[in-house]
């Protein structure tokens, strides 16, 4: 089913719809992430980070991925090469991090390529060797224009070395969106990528990072100076050097112009402030992309997750909180309370739970401390169905050949009448959309089957691992956002069973 | 209930003021987001201005082409007065009927000083807003649109040929183009707004500071101007249907499989280009197998699961009026926000319902096989049907049904497959099931038989 002229390869799933997630070789568990999660939540008050960070394995499965199809494309749309631009200091990658999450997420195969990751690894910037990081002037590998030659040809191979892993990515590794993070900050450069991508049948979008608020971007300028080019810095020095750094840059930078050059690209001020989109076709990515864009703030907060009580209820029952109930509220109430520096339960915070009726009541004691409190059917646990109550062996007698496929992928498996992980994270997406936005930390207190679907799009997590993730009555999870990654700490409830 | 998002923690008070010269899609783009924003039971209502501007030419006796040959004044006596006049409406529907909800002002707004007035008039009230400007300079768009125009918009039905309609259109963008200013972030960098330069080709948002107002970005980038096809069909008779037991996974009836067989007819008789057509049908049984000989790539979708009746599931109305009669009544007292136990009300099906209609807005050439309630959703927000009337719509078994999509409004056709079945209506204030007595709950459009051809108004 495809055109000889269309860009887009276009494939037809194998099997339509969640069958193909059935089909057990494509979704064996991987052990790694199975592993590291496991034993993340064994050690309580342990600090870890999320796997944003990891390549796919080629048996990666995204949490909210519709369909899959044999070579793991989404058949909507072909190859895609986001390319950032922008110069230093612009959250480029952190942009680029946030997006390449929510885009794998979605299940689009998604990999970063910073080209400070190869360029740290071609060079040593701590010794005076090649590279000298300290003087800059026009010689200096940092300048969009050396005049050096040596310098401008270490460039040219670092950046094909990129290139070559980009182009490996879509054509041995199943890729469909590769994000090239660097400043490519000259307008002859772009049109040169642009060319040489459409070559390979890839489609390009720019998306410039431009920043004109000039106490966001000293903040963020702040933030950058922590990367890991300036490990061994003196704080003072690093930050003078990264300001000559984009001075450096500035002189040759051109900013993306429609007038100058009719390239498809987003372009957005302030992150989101103002977005300025040119000759986009609005395909299914393309509209997820700006709309995601849209939404995402540069977060430093962060999102709290607790249990609700009372979670071996039917799914049926919906009775009002019990004594015990009351007091568990209470206790995770104070626990969070004092996490906090002034021992007090910050007002911005908002609640979310679910419209159960034991959910609405236990979060009143939010509400009376002056928080938001928002109740939303989508936050409903599972609904497992015919499966409900029934043990392992007893669901072995009852439905074999449902069991037996249930074993090979409980993500994507689901019995009878109920709901599968996959569902509730289709269901969760306009949430975590919503969650993006947001300026505020997060209490989200929900049944332990809808932690581990916001779990899994907050720690980039694979598929398979989601419905083995175990979170303990007695903790409360903090997810915090930072610049490279997001990091996960057990806040221990004292006074409450394991379970 | 007071509608607010989690984000946007205060109810909403949103003013979209739509901006762009004649023929540029405003009202397109108007009533489509009401249709959205209502369908989320956002209240949302949008207010016409040349409406107004016609009540007061026709009241003060001015001839409205005297009007637009004259020079255009910002400050002119009539259009103040239909700004004027179009902002009370506004103030007057967020004062009195809807506490919290989106109206549209649906206006040239040509002028900066104009708009900025607006604005400020609006904040005052406590109404936040969003400019949306409809920009084009491409004569071929225009062109489209006037011919759109004079075929589907009310306002120039008066118009006897496409020439009329040419002219009077023409006359007006004259007018109103002399003063035109378009929004730039450089003169009106402080303003909320969207701008859409030559439907979509480019797209410049600023200061998209809500939620809500990115879910309107988000849905107007998934729009198509394009006339399309979309196509629904309920599954065919099943075993439940034929013992009026609700809910379940039942497999179809013999009735029901031969619609089955039937549904491959119609789609090659009725659905042009069907060799592009994709199929999605619910996770249950019947759908599925309605769709069995279908030859076409099918997805299955969570989403499209018949509405979920928790602890009534499986029963029949009867039993459910005497096993539950509390909730049987409050069921058929507010049908639109009553929740079953463990279940779900219809206010819960089109929140999950939401992924669909963009998937729908972004598509043509799709079947969609589903429920019954499901498929009142979803036809209520083609045809916008208000959620009080759209539970109690009957949609008949063993119908495909064509939504025809066109800029102004949606034509709906039944094609009748001819193979009895039972009916799953059930009226207001009984347990009984069978059409309605009056018929007056039945979906609009004309009807086909899929054996005759004939078509039946």
């Amino acid at each position: 089913m495809s055109t000889e002229n269309d860009v887009a390869q276009i494939e037809e799933a194998r099997i339509p719809g969640n069958y193909s997630a059935r089909k057990i070789q494509r979704w064996n568990p991987s052990s790694i992430y199975a592993t590291n999660i496991i034993h993340n939540n064994v050690k309580s008050n342990v600090k870890s980070n999320d796997a944003i960070h990891k390549n796919l394995p080629v048996n990666h499965v995204s949490p909210a991925q519709m369909y899959s199809t044999d070579s793991g494309r989404m058949f909507h749309a072909g190859s895609i090469c986001i390319i950032m631009v922008g110069l230093p200091g612009r959250g480029k990658t952190n942009l680029s991090i946030s997006l390449c999450r929510y885009l794998r997420w979605l299940g689009v195969r998604t990999e970063l390529f910073h080209l400070g990751d190869y360029r740290r690894k071609n060079t040593d910037l701590n010794k005076e060797t090649d590279l000298n990081f300290d003087k800059l002037n026009s010689n200096s590998y940092f300048s969009l224009q050396p005049e050096n030659s040596n310098i401008k040809n270490l460039k040219s191979k670092i950046k094909s070395e990129l290139i070559d892993d980009i182009i490996s990515f879509f054509e041995t590794s199943n890729g469909q969106i590769a994000i090239y993070d660097a400043i490519n900050g000259l307008s002859s450069e772009r049109k040169k990528l642009l060319d040489f991508f459409k070559s390979k049948n890839i489609k390009c979008l720019f998306i410039e990072s431009i920043i004109d608020d000039v106490e966001l971007l000293n903040e963020n300028i702040r933030d950058a100076v922590n990367s890991p080019d300036y490990k061994s810095w003196d704080s003072e020095a690093a930050l003078e050097n990264f300001t000559n750094r984009i001075k450096a840059n500035e002189a040759y930078y051109e900013h993306l112009d429609s007038k100058r050059a009719n390239l498809p690209f987003i372009q957005s001020y302030n992150f989101g402030e103002k977005i300025l989109i040119n000759d986009l076709k609005h395909d299914f990515l393309t509209t997820k992309i700006i709309y995601y864009l849209l939404n995402a703030k540069i977060k430093c907060h962060s999102i709290y997750f607790a249990r609700c009580s009372l979670n071996k209820l039917k799914f049926k029952d919906d009775p009002p909180i019990t004594e015990n109930g009351k007091v568990y509220i209470n206790k995770i109430y104070n626990t969070l309370a004092s996490s906090f520096t002034d021992k007090k339960i910050p007002k911005g915070l908002v609640v979310w739970t679910s419209t159960r009726l034991r959910t609405i009541q236990s979060s009143q004691i939010f509400k009376n401390a002056g928080c938001t409190v928002r109740h939303r059917p989508e936050l409903t646990q599972l609904n497992p169905g015919a499966a409900e109550g029934l043990t392992d062996q007893e669901l072995d007698e009852k439905f074999h050949e449902s069991y037996v496929k249930h074993l090979s992928d409980p993500y994507h498996h689901r019995y009878p009448r109920a709901e599968s992980y996959h569902d509730l994270a289709l269901k969760i997406e306009p949430l975590i959309l919503e969650m993006e936005k947001l300026s505020h930390d997060v209490l989200i207190i929900a049944d332990e089957t809808i932690i581990r679907i916001f779990y899994g799009y907050l720690m980039a997590s694979n598929a398979n691992d989601i419905p083995l993730i175990e979170f303990p009555q007695n903790e409360i999870i903090k997810i915090t956002y930072h610049t490279y990654n997001n990091e996960i700490e057990n806040l221990v409830v004292d006074g409450i069973a394991k379970e | 209930m007071p509608f607010a998002t989690i984000a946007d923690s205060n109810p909403i008070k949103l003013c979209v003021v739509i901006v762009g010269l004649p023929a540029r899609g405003k009202s397109f783009i108007s009533q489509k987001i009401v249709r959205y924003l209502s369908w989320l039971s956002i209240p949302t209502k949008s207010f016409n201005c040349s409406t107004n501007l016609e009540q007061i030419l026709k009241e003060s006796g001015t001839n409205a082409d005297d009007l637009f040959r004259s020079n255009y004044a910002s400050d002119g006596e009539i259009l103040n007065k239909t700004r004027d006049i179009t902002l009370e409406q506004i103030l007057d529907w967020f004062g009195n009927v809807a506490a919290c909800g989106v109206a549209i002002y649906d206006g040239i707004n040509a002028t900066k000083v104009e708009r900025d007035r607006l604005n400020k008039t609006l904040q005052n009230h406590g109404i936040n807003t969003v400019f949306l400007e409809a920009y084009c300079d491409d004569e071929s768009i225009i062109e489209t649109n006037i011919t759109d125009i004079d075929s589907t918009s009310p306002e120039y039905s008066k118009f006897e040929s496409l020439q009329d309609t040419i002219n009077s259109v023409s006359n007006k963008i004259q007018f109103y183009s002399k003063a035109y200013q378009t929004l730039t972030t450089e003169d009106e960098g402080d303003l909320s707004f969207i701008k859409l330069i030559n439907f979509s080709s480019q797209i410049i948002l600023n200061h998209i500071d809500s939620y809500l107002k990115s879910r309107i970005v988000y849905y107007i980038m998934n729009l198509h101007v394009k006339n399309r096809y979309i196509w629904l069909s309920r599954h065919g008779e099943s075993q439940y249907n034929l013992e009026g037991k609700i809910g379940g996974d039942a497999s179809l009836s013999e009735r029901g499989v031969k619609y089955s067989y039937k549904l491959v007819e119609l789609v090659n008789k009725y659905i042009p280009n069907h060799d592009k057509l994709e199929v999605w049908t619910s996770t249950l049984k019947r759908t599925q197998q309605t769709a069995k000989f279908l030859p076409y790539p099918q997805k299955q979708w969570k989403a499209l699961d018949e509405l979920d009746a928790g602890s009534c599931d499986g029963l029949t109305y009867e039993e459910i009026a005497e096993k539950y009669p509390d909730d049987f009544k409050a069921r058929d007292d507010n049908k639109f926000e009553y929740r079953y136990p463990g279940g779900e009300s219809y206010r819960d099906v089109i929140t999950r319902l939401e992924p669909i209609i963009m998937a729908l807005e972004n598509q043509e050439n799709v079947l969609v096989i589903t429920h019954q309630a499901v498929l009142r959703c979803i036809y209520a927000y083609f045809m916008n049907v208000h959620q009080e009337e759209s539970p109690w719509m009957s949609i008949p078994l063993h119908t495909l049904i064509r939504l025809e999509i066109k800029a102004y409004g949606t034509q709906v056709t039944r094609i009748k497959a001819d193979i009895p079945a039972v009916s799953t209506y059930k009226e207001r204030g009984t347990s009984k099931l069978g059409e309605s007595s009056n018929g007056t709950n039945i979906m609009s459009g004309s009807v086909i038989s899929g054996i005759t051809d004939k078509v039946v108004i």
